[in-house]
Parts: C-alpha cells; sequence; structure tokens
C-alpha cells in the first residue's frame, strides 16, 4: 500500500497541476514586470485628475486611482520593485549564508559554534520590528529594505547549507578528494555546493515568497520604495481610506500579492517534489 | 510539601495568564454622558506651555489652562483669567485686572503670584517655551496687590494681549507646573482625568469652574493617527466625532449620512511649498517665479486635498479682514515658467529634491508638484521623511531644496522676518514692516502694515503658496456647541453639549502601574514549574541558561548599537514647528543625551535587571508603565490569536493528513496554500471593510479598555486577532499535516493497524502524540511571532499594544521606549524558546535526562 502511494506521488509530480500553475503564475508575473519596462498601457507618471477614481472599465481594467492613474500600470511597473527587492534580498542571503553554511560545516568547532548562535541570535529578533527599525533608522529606501529583509535571510541559508553540508564530509567521494590533497575551500566549492544546489533552489523560492510579501507589509507602513516608483504595498496604503467608495484600489494590489506569492509557493512545493523528494517543508 | 508546592504551580501554569490579568482590573463600566473625539495626533505631554506640538493645545486648550486673555471662536480677543486691561500710552505697560474667586483643579487658589511665575518660567533662561522669543520682550512682571498685575515690555508689541491669548500663555500654577506635562493641572471648565498612552486621554467637569457650567461630564480624546481608521472609527460609532477630520475623501460619503454633520469652518493652515531661498538655484528670484508659473494650484486642491481649499498667494489666511487675493500673481503658465528658467540660465531645467513630511497632503500633494515641475524640465526626487527626520534636516538643519508643509499658526506671517527660520529669505524692507507691525496697535495701521507685507512676499515668490484649507469637522448629528472655525489650533468645549446621552457614573480609581517584579515572579515560577516538570539533567539546564544569558548580552549590544547610531534628535521632534534652538537645547540637556554611549549602555541594561527602564522621552512617564500597559492588549491578542490558529491548523492539519490524496485533503491544502499567501493586513482592511463598515457585527477598531469589560475587550480583539491567525494556521496546517505524514509512515503505526485498531484509533492514539513533537517548536516560534509581529494590524485596527507603541515609538524617535520594548520582546522570544525546549521533555519521555548535545 505504501509502495503503491509513494509511485503515485512520483507519477503524480510528473505533471503536477499545482507546479505548472505556480511556474505559469511566476513566469507571468516576471514577464509583466519585464514589458513594463518598455510598455504599460497608461503612463504611471501622467496624472489626469479628470479621470480620477475611474471603476474597472475596458479603457482601465483596473481602475483608476486619486490622480487619475491606471491601476493596471501601476501594478505592473510595481511588479519591478516588488521582484527586484525579493530578488536582491535572497540574493544576500543565499550569496552570504551559503558561504557562511560552507564555512561552518568545513572548519567546525569554533567557527562553526560562533556563525550558528549569530544567527541565533538574528532569529530572536522579531522579524517585522527589525527591519522596521532598520528602514526607520538608515532611511526608507528600496536599498535599506532590501538589507532588513536580506540580513534574516542570512542565517535561514546558512542553517540549510551547514546541516546539509555536514553528512556529506563524511561521504566516500569527499573522502576520496581530501586523500588527494585537496583543501577544505576547494572541496567545499567543488564537491560539496554542487550537491546541495537542488536544496538551495526550492528553498531560495520560498524565501523568495516570504520576501515578497515582507517587501508589501514594509511598503504598506511606508518604509519600502518611495514614490513616484509605485509598489504594491504602498498602493494599499494609500488607497486604504478610499475603500468605500473605491474598493477596486485596495482589492487589485491586494489579489496581486496574493496570487504571486501563491504561484511561488506553488512552484516552490512542485521544485521539492521534482528535486528533492525527501525533504518536507520547514518554516 | 514539596510535591504540594510544584502542584500549586502546575496549576498556575495551566491558568491563563491574562485571566489573572482581567481579575486584577475588573471594574464597572462607565462611558455614557460622555463625549468621544477623535484626534489624529497624540500629544508628546499635556503641558502647552512647554512644546510646540499643536496637539497640546487640541486637548487643554480652554478645557484644562486658561489664560489672562482669550481667543474666541471667530478668532476675536476676550478677557479671560483677566476681566480687563489697560495699556500705557507708549505701549509698553500692561495693567491686568484679575478675576476672583478662581481656583486650580488642585484646590489652590489663583491670584497675580501665579501670573508672575508663569510669565517668568516662560522667559527663564531654562525655559522650554516654544515661543520664548515673544516672552523675552518682557522687562518686568510686578504683583501690584493679588488682583493686579504689571507688565512691562521692553519695546511696544501691538499684539500682546493676542498672544497672551495663545496656548503658550496659560497660567499655571508653581506647585503644579512641574508635573503639567503628564498631569495638568489649570483653571479650565475640565479637569485632567486619565492619559491612556497611544490610546486616550480623558477629561472630566469641573465642578469648582469660575464660570457657566459646562453641559459635558466627561471628554474622552481618542487618538487615531490613519485615515482610513479615523473613518472606520466614525462610521463604528467609536467617536461622536473629529474636530478636524483627516480623510477629506470620505466626505461625500458622510454627507449622505444621515446620523453625521458635516462643519465646515475657516482653518488657519497655509499649505505652502517651501522653498530654500539660500541654496542655488532657488537665490534666483527668476527660479522661484518659474516654480511659481509652473504649478496648476486648483489641480493640487483637486488631488491632493480633494477639492477642499482656496487659492493663495501669499502667507495670509483668506479670512482675516487684512487679507488681499494674490493667488493670481503668477498664472498658471508653462511657457513663462519656461521663459524665466532660460533667463536664470536653466533652459534645460535642472535636478532637485522635494521632501515631504508624513501627511497625507504632503505626501498626495508631492506627487502631483513633483510632475508639474517635470512639464518644464525639471526633475523632481521624491524623499518621505518622518517627522522627527523632517524636523532636523529641513526645519533645523535647512537641509533641502523643496518641501510641502502646512502652517498652522494664525497671524504668523512675521516668520519670513526671521533670520535663521527654514525659508532662508532675507528682505530688510520685509523686515521693516514687520518691525512697525509689533511697535502699532491701531487696527487699520495693522491691516495696511499686513497687506504690504503680504505683497513683499507674493513679489519675492518666496514660496509657492497653495491652499487655504478649510477647517473640516465631522460629528455625530446630536452633537452640538462645537467650534466650526480654528482661529486656533485648539477645540474648545466649554459650551459643547450632545443630547440624549445618560450622565457619567461617579469616576473609579485610575488603575496603578504593573509591577516589575511580579513579571520577575511569574517568569521565574513558570520556569520552576517548567524544569520541574521536565526532567531535563542539570548540565542541559545549565548550557541552556548559558547560552540564553548570552544571547540576551549580544541583543543588548546590537540593539544599542542600532539604535545609538540613529541620526534623529529626540529634543528637536518633542519641541515641534516653531521651537527655537535655544529650547532644543535646553530640552537635550535635561533629557541626559550629552553624556557618553558607555554610560548610557550601562545605566540603560542595569535598569532593565530591576525594572527601571527610564522614562520616555516622549510621554515623559516610566516606559514600564508604557509596556505594562500595552502588555495587557498584546498579551490578550497573541493569546486569542493563538487559540484560533492552533483551534484551526492543528486539527486541519491532522485531517488533510488522514485524508491525503482524497477530496477533502485536498481542500485543506488548497485552503492552507491559500492563507499562507494571503498578506495579514491585506486580510485586515477586508476584515474591517465587510464586518465593520458592512454589516457591522464588530467594531472596526480601537480598544474601550478592560475596565468596560471582559465582552467589549474580546469583541475589539476579535477580528484583529482573525488576520493575524488565518495566515498562521495555515502555516500550521501544513507542518502539522507534514508531521503527521511523517510518523505513519513509521512501522509501529502500521503494526498498530496490523493488530486491528481502526483508522482513526492509530491517528489518535500513535500518531497524533508523536506528530505534536515537532510542532511544538512552531508553536513556540509563532506565539512570540504573534505577540511582536502584529505592528502592522494593531496599526489597521489602532490597537494600544506593544506592536503599536514601538511603532510609535520609532517614527518619533523615542529612543528610550524602543530600545526597552525591542530587548522585551527579544527576552520574550528567547524565552519561550527555553520553555519549549523545556516541554519537549514533558511532551517526549525520551528527551528527559538527556544530555546537554
Amino acid at each position: 500500500m505504501i509502495g503503491a502511494a509513494f509511485t503515485a506521488k512520483q507519477q503524480k509530480s510528473k505533471r503536477d497541476p499545482g507546479f505548472l500553475a505556480g511556474a505559469a503564475i511566476t513566469l507571468t508575473f516576471i514577464a509583466f514586470a519585464f514589458v513594463a519596462l518598455f510598455w504599460t498601457p497608461y503612463d504611471v507618471a501622467a496624472l489626469d485628475i479628470g479621470a480620477q477614481f475611474s471603476a474597472p472599465s475596458p479603457g482601465h481594467w483596473f481602475g483608476t486611482n486619486h490622480l487619475g492613474r491606471d491601476v493596471l500600470s501601476m501594478i505592473m511597473v510595481g511588479a519591478q520593485t516588488s521582484i527586484s527587492v525579493a530578488f536582491l534580498a535572497v540574493g544576500i542571503g543565499l550569496v552570504i549564508g551559503v558561504s557562511l553554511g560552507l564555512c561552518a560545516a568545513a572548519f567546525g568547532g569554533f567557527v562553526d559554534e560562533a556563525l550558528m548562535r549569530s544567527g541565533d541570535l538574528i532569529f530572536a529578533f522579531p522579524a517585522i520590528i527589525l527591519a522596521i527599525l532598520i528602514t526607520a533608522i538608515f532611511g526608507a529606501t528600496a536599498t535599506n529594505a532590501i538589507i532588513a529583509i536580506g540580513v534574516f535571510n542570512i542565517p535561514v541559508f546558512a542553517r540549510l547549507t551547514r546541516g546539509a553540508a555536514l553528512p556529506l564530509w563524511t561521504a566516500g567521494f569527499v573522502m576520496a578528494a581530501r586523500t588527494a590533497g585537496k583543501n577544505r575551500f576547494a572541496i567545499s566549492v567543488e564537491h560539496i555546493f554542487p550537491n546541495l544546489a537542488h536544496l538551495l533552489i526550492v528553498q531560495a523560492t520560498i524565501q523568495f515568497s516570504l520576501a515578497i510579501l515582507a517587501e508589501a507589509g514594509l511598503a504598506y507602513v511606508g518604509l519600502g520604495a518611495q514614490p513616484p516608483t509605485p509598489s504594491w504595498g504602498r498602493m494599499l496604503a494609500e488607497s486604504q481610506t478610499m475603500v468605500s467608495f473605491a474598493p477596486w484600489l485596495v482589492l487589485f494590489p491586494g489579489l496581486t500579492i496574493f496570487v504571486f506569492v501563491l504561484g511561488l509557493n506553488l512552484l516552490g512545493d512542485g521544485l521539492r517534489h521534482r528535486l528533492d523528494p525527501r525533504r518536507e517543508r520547514g518554516l | 510539601m514539596a510535591r504540594r508546592l510544584t502542584s500549586l504551580f502546575a496549576f498556575l501554569m495551566r491558568t491563563p495568564v491574562a485571566i489573572i490579568a482581567f481579575c486584577l482590573m475588573a471594574a464597572p463600566a462607565i462611558a455614557a454622558g460622555a463625549l468621544n473625539v477623535g484626534v489624529q495626533l497624540e500629544p508628546p505631554n499635556l503641558d502647552p506651555t512647554s512644546g510646540a506640538a499643536a496637539a497640546i493645545d487640541e486637548i487643554v486648550y480652554a478645557n484644562i489652562f486658561e489664560g489672562l486673555t482669550r481667543i474666541t471662536e471667530d478668532g476675536s480677543i476676550a478677557p479671560a483669567l483677566a476681566t480687563g486691561w489697560t495699556v500705557s500710552a507708549d505701549g509698553r505697560v500692561y495693567e491686568f485686572e484679575l478675576r476672583r474667586g478662581v481656583r486650580f483643579h488642585d484646590g489652590e487658589s489663583f491670584d497675580a503670584e501665579d501670573v508672575v511665575f508663569t510669565f517668568d518660567r516662560a522667559r527663564s533662561t531654562t525655559s522650554t517655551n516654544a515661543q520664548r522669543i515673544i516672552f523675552e520682550r518682557i522687562k518686568t512682571v510686578t504683583a501690584v496687590d493679588p488682583l493686579t498685575v504689571r507688565i512691562t515690555l521692553n519695546e511696544p508689541l501691538g499684539a500682546f494681549p493676542i498672544y497672551l491669548g495663545w496656548g503658550d500663555a496659560v497660567i499655571v500654577a508653581r506647585g503644579s507646573a512641574a508635573t503639567n506635562a503628564s498631569h495638568p493641572i489649570g483653571t479650565g471648565p475640565f479637569k485632567f482625568k486619565r492619559w491612556r498612552k497611544g490610546a486616550s486621554v480623558t477629561l472630566v467637569r469641573n465642578d469648582a469652574y469660575w464660570g457657566r457650567r459646562p453641559p459635558l461630564d466627561q471628554i474622552n480624546f481618542i487618538f487615531i493617527p490613519d485615515p482610513t481608521a479615523a473613518f472606520a472609527a466614525l462610521m463604528a460609532g467609536d467617536v461622536d466625532g473629529f474636530p478636524n477630520y483627516p480623510a477629506a475623501e470620505n466626505l461625500a460619503l458622510i454627507e449622505r449620512d444621515q446620523r453625521f454633520q458635516i462643519v465646515f469652518g475657516v482653518g488657519e493652515g497655509e499649505t505652502l511649498v517651501a522653498i530654500n531661498n539660500a541654496h542655488p538655484p532657488f537665490n534666483d528670484i527668476r527660479i522661484r517665479r518659474a516654480l511659481n508659473h509652473a504649478i496648476d494650484k486648483q489641480a493640487v486642491i483637486n488631488a491632493g486635498l480633494f477639492g477642499y481649499g482656496t487659492p493663495l498667494g501669499s502667507h495670509f489666511s483668506p479670512h482675516h479682514p487684512a487679507y488681499i487675493d494674490l493667488s493670481d500673481r503668477y498664472a498658471y503658465d508653462l511657457a513663462k515658467a519656461r521663459r524665466l528658467l532660460a533667463e536664470a540660465g536653466f533652459a534645460d531645467g535642472f535636478s532637485t529634491t522635494l521632501t515631504l513630511p508624513p501627511p497625507a497632503y504632503a505626501r498626495r500633494g508631492g506627487e502631483i508638484i513633483a510632475a508639474q515641475l517635470e512639464a518644464v524640465g525639471i526633475d523632481v526626487r521624491i524623499r518621505n521623511l518622518e517627522w522627527a527626520q523632517w524636523l532636523e534636516q529641513v526645519f533645523s538643519n535647512k537641509s533641502y531644496d523643496l518641501t510641502i508643509v502646512s502652517h498652522t499658526e494664525p497671524l504668523d506671517i512675521d516668520i519670513y522676518a526671521r533670520a535663521d527660520y527654514y525659508f532662508q529669505y532675507q528682505n530688510e524692507n520685509f523686515n521693516r514692516v514687520i518691525s512697525a507691525l509689533h511697535e502699532t496697535s491701531n487696527t487699520a495701521q495693522r491691516n495696511k502694515l499686513y497687506s504690504q507685507a503680504q505683497r513683499i512676499l507674493a513679489d519675492d515668490a518666496v514660496n509657492i503658496w497653495i491652499a487655504s484649507s478649510p477647517k473640516i469637522a465631522v460629528w455625530s448629528s446630536d452633537v452640538s456647541g462645537v467650534w466650526a472655525n480654528a482661529p486656533l489650533q485648539a477645540n474648545d468645549f466649554t459650551k459643547a453639549d450632545i443630547a440624549n446621552r445618560a450622565p457619567v457614573l461617579a469616576a473609579k480609581a485610575t488603575k496603578s502601574a504593573f509591577p516589575i517584579f511580579t513579571v520577575w515572579l511569574i517568569v521565574a515560577a513558570l520556569g520552576a514549574a517548567a524544569i520541574y516538570f521536565s526532567r531535563a539533567s542539570p548540565t542541559f539546564l545549565l548550557n541552556r541558561l548559558v547560552g540564553m544569558a548570552a544571547t540576551l548580552a549580544a541583543a543588548s549590544v546590537v540593539i544599542f548599537l542600532l539604535i545609538e547610531v540613529a541620526p534623529g534628535d529626540p529634543a528637536a521632534f518633542m519641541m515641534g514647528l516653531n521651537a527655537d534652538p535655544e529650547s532644543i537645547a535646553a530640552l537635550k540637556a535635561e533629557l541626559g543625551l550629552d553624556h557618553s554611549a558607555l554610560v548610557r549602555y550601562f545605566t540603560w541594561v542595569g535598569g532593565l535587571m530591576t525594572g527601571d527602564f527610564g522614562v520616555s522621552y516622549t510621554y515623559r512617564v516610566p516606559v514600564a508603565d508604557l509596556i505594562a500597559e500595552r502588555f495587557w492588549v498584546s498579551l490578550p491578542l497573541a493569546l486569542l490569536a493563538f487559540v484560533i490558529s492552533t483551534a484551526i491548523g492543528i486539527p486541519a492539519g491532522v485531517m488533510a493528513a488522514a485524508r491525503r490524496g482524497r477530496p477533502g485533503g485536498r481542500a485543506i491544502i488548497t485552503a492552507a496554500q491559500a492563507g499562507v499567501a494571503v498578506p495579514n493586513f491585506w486580510l485586515a482592511i477586508m476584515l474591517v471593510l465587510i464586518f465593520a463598515v458592512g454589516i457591522r457585527w464588530f467594531s472596526a477598531g480601537g480598544f474601550p479598555g478592560w475596565d468596560t469589560g471582559l465582552i467589549p475587550g474580546l469583541k475589539a480583539l476579535f477580528l484583529p486577532a482573525i488576520a493575524l491567525a488565518l495566515p498562521q494556521a495555515a502555516i500550521l496546517t501544513q507542518i502539522m499535516r507534514t508531521s503527521m505524514l511523517g510518523v505513519m509512515d513509521n512501522d509501529y503505526v502500521r503494526t498498530a493497524r496490523a493488530k486491528g485498531l481502526s483508522h482513526d484509533q492509530v491517528l489518535r492514539r500513535h500518531a497524533l502524540r508523536n506528530a505534536l513533537i515537532p510542532v511544538l517548536t512552531i508553536l513556540g516560534l509563532q506565539f512570540g511571532f504573534l505577540l511582536a509581529g502584529s505592528i502592522i494590524v494593531e496599526n489597521v485596527f489602532y490597537l494600544p499594544g506593544l506592536g503599536r507603541l514601538v511603532f510609535q515609538s520609532i517614527v518619533q524617535r523615542d529612543l528610550i521606549v524602543v530600545k526597552s520594548i525591542v530587548m522585551v520582546l527579544v527576552f520574550i522570544v528567547i524565552l519561550t524558546a527555553f520553555f519549549i525546549d523545556l516541554a519537549y521533555g514533558v511532551v517526549d519521555p525520551r528527551l528527559r535526562r538527556r544530555a546537554a548535545s
């Protein structure tokens, strides 16, 4: 029975509808952000006070805001902000976290202890509060939002890398490389890292979706990218007071965040089934 | 005996701490007969003579404190504590006749000595009075007899009786002046009763008032900073109205609603684009004129102020007799603007920065201004600042190009004559007009000078004056007797009344501050109980305790370092817009900001241990009291959200695992997938829209306080708890399912199934308990998250909890509060982790007596 369930699961993941939907949603959003570099239905900087608060219509699919700006165009351009902030934040976590994790696994002892305890320290801080603190103190800019979110990604990747790298150090092929006289650094880069890549891809997808949510939250409290750069979180904050007569201003940016994050999560789960069937998802 | 003690601890452990809290502060409900007034900004303190924040006057002026004269609703001047006055022929000596039989709220009688004390204090070198510059014109102030005061000025000051009607000149008593910041004592028709930080200030009628008895029993000023929350609070009936309604965009909707009246009055606010006249290229008048021609004021008013505003052409309020309409001085003319730019050598435009403070008019107006300037080739970068940063960088340091702000002080055109003012404007001609103005009290003469001053400013195109905004008040239709106009930023409720309200019952005592040692005791008791029941080995315990201490120490250093590099200046922020640098310096010394960082660090850490968290910079009350007060909102909220999240997440996860691969299981997984992806603040807004604005089952926000009873309190926390809990429940569902599936693949489960137990029996007896073990860690993490991470949700629902306190404090640069709260939250997170570690021992006997590893 167990065996049957296992093969069923394997077969399902081959044509996993969740994975396909996730991949489609993610690619669509990236495509939107890319297209918005060259073209949007309306110019997001231009004002059209005469057309303010237009309800969704064929002319403005998602309506217009208090400045007469087209909500769909703003969401498209906002995708660039969200994606680039999240991408760079996860990138910071990935590069620094993986390096630290590899070092901890390679050298052990004091280095390992110090690195892991620093990770605990970061985890002890309520993430949102530290992010707000960082952006409030060093200024509310997209760069600081990236740093604030990135800091929390470092220990995530460091732990994952260390945990997965440790058993590899006792594996036969690493032993062989050590006997051949390779140093720990070279082994980490040439042998350990390639064997972790699949884990990291899965985790990065999950972290990416969390970073999208975090960026939206920071922008919502006014600590993300600043105007006139459109951003989903700020669109929500700005239009909150108008929700009673222009609900589309709150509905569409919120749905956008929701669908994108959902898509990324589906993609992450699908990737896990394909690349790493043994590991199940953590927090 | 020991055994019995531990079972007592166990009992305590099982009793939710919150219930104990409720018992401690249960009290009868009072609310009727009171007027609930929504105000946008919470004042930093309640002493109008030591800070410039308009939010102070909005509460205390004419209600708690009175001056010798008072400004009436139409902007004229009337006697108050002085029944009349005379001026000498040279305009330098004023003699005031004082009112007989007036008493301060603490029973002290009022006489000439109080007046002398008040003005001597205001003009002393240590004075933090925001208008010290005016009081310094006083040469001597003497008590001729108990009911007569003589004031001699250095030079004539025609508007002196008007200035004495300002909030900065109210009369305070010698015995209570020092504590007025937190417990104001005046002579007015209402007495101060209570200030719940971050939530409300309560005043009650002064039955010993010298004047007419005010109709209201009680006034509750409720702080609602967010325009959305303001609208929601109005709709939900949480407030009876707003003297200054912050969300003009909803007015059309409110107008249609029978329950409300909208009162349009004349306001003193001049909203303007300030230009740094000393910064190139703005030192060139042609550039400033070009900017004026490039702005379409009406478009800015329509989009930034939602159409509520009269276009302005100079720094003067249109309701004043001396006003001249200069709004057409620079017509909206892009060609002319470009020509002027070209003449000044900037045919291709230039780059500049537009700095914006937080209010909606600035942020919304800024985008339009930037777009309009870009149309004539000026490249505008927008920089958004919090008030503290704005006050420091723009107002104090004058490091800005352009900014948008509203000046709300009445008749303040003389600020353009101040040498070091942030406009950096210099014109001898203008200064002469202002000096002449100070020297005459003849109305016709003064009005003529005012006209001249307006013209000079307009000709020099010092700033781009956009609009004079009306004062828009929204009141419940049964409210009467409130001010329509705002000659100064105050809300005189002496004559205000509200129909159909029962009188307020006898006042009850306010609750005392929460003692820190009780906290330590509870923590120690819980710790002892947990240690006992977990039967952990001493080595393991020691290891964990040392680790915990080290993490706490490291965290405190990180927090301190992070905050000490903050560029803001709390003193400048606290003093507000019109403060002079000397007052700021005086406050800085008072706050001890001149000590070295090392000294401040150790003072702070030492204080944390003993419960002395310091005194809040802005609220001027002990931080421990502030935290304790907010804790009783955040803790019940977190517990409620935790219960909801667990009650949904665990069964849903188990069910999803039990029905793996079947439609029911798949439905749960899909719902959980969706739940994880919902931003909780969006969920919160949607919940308010549906359940509070739409079908009105719940209040849209705010917190009535536990003293109104358990049910109203829990009701106020319900929607926020749902918004917090649902995304967490979704995560929990996924983890619980995964954990269950992992366990169900084990041999012992198969054995149990094989020996004939039903599927459900196996799940319950064998799988569930084992599957719960890894979930414990997540529960611990979630509790910390719920307690600390509710900042955004608490802001949407304007709950006076820890999350909102920390956000407000960060915005207000109240470093002491920020440091301590973050430290307390970190402490809770680390402590929770410790308890979870020990709890493994309780749940999983295999892990007891384990060695440290």
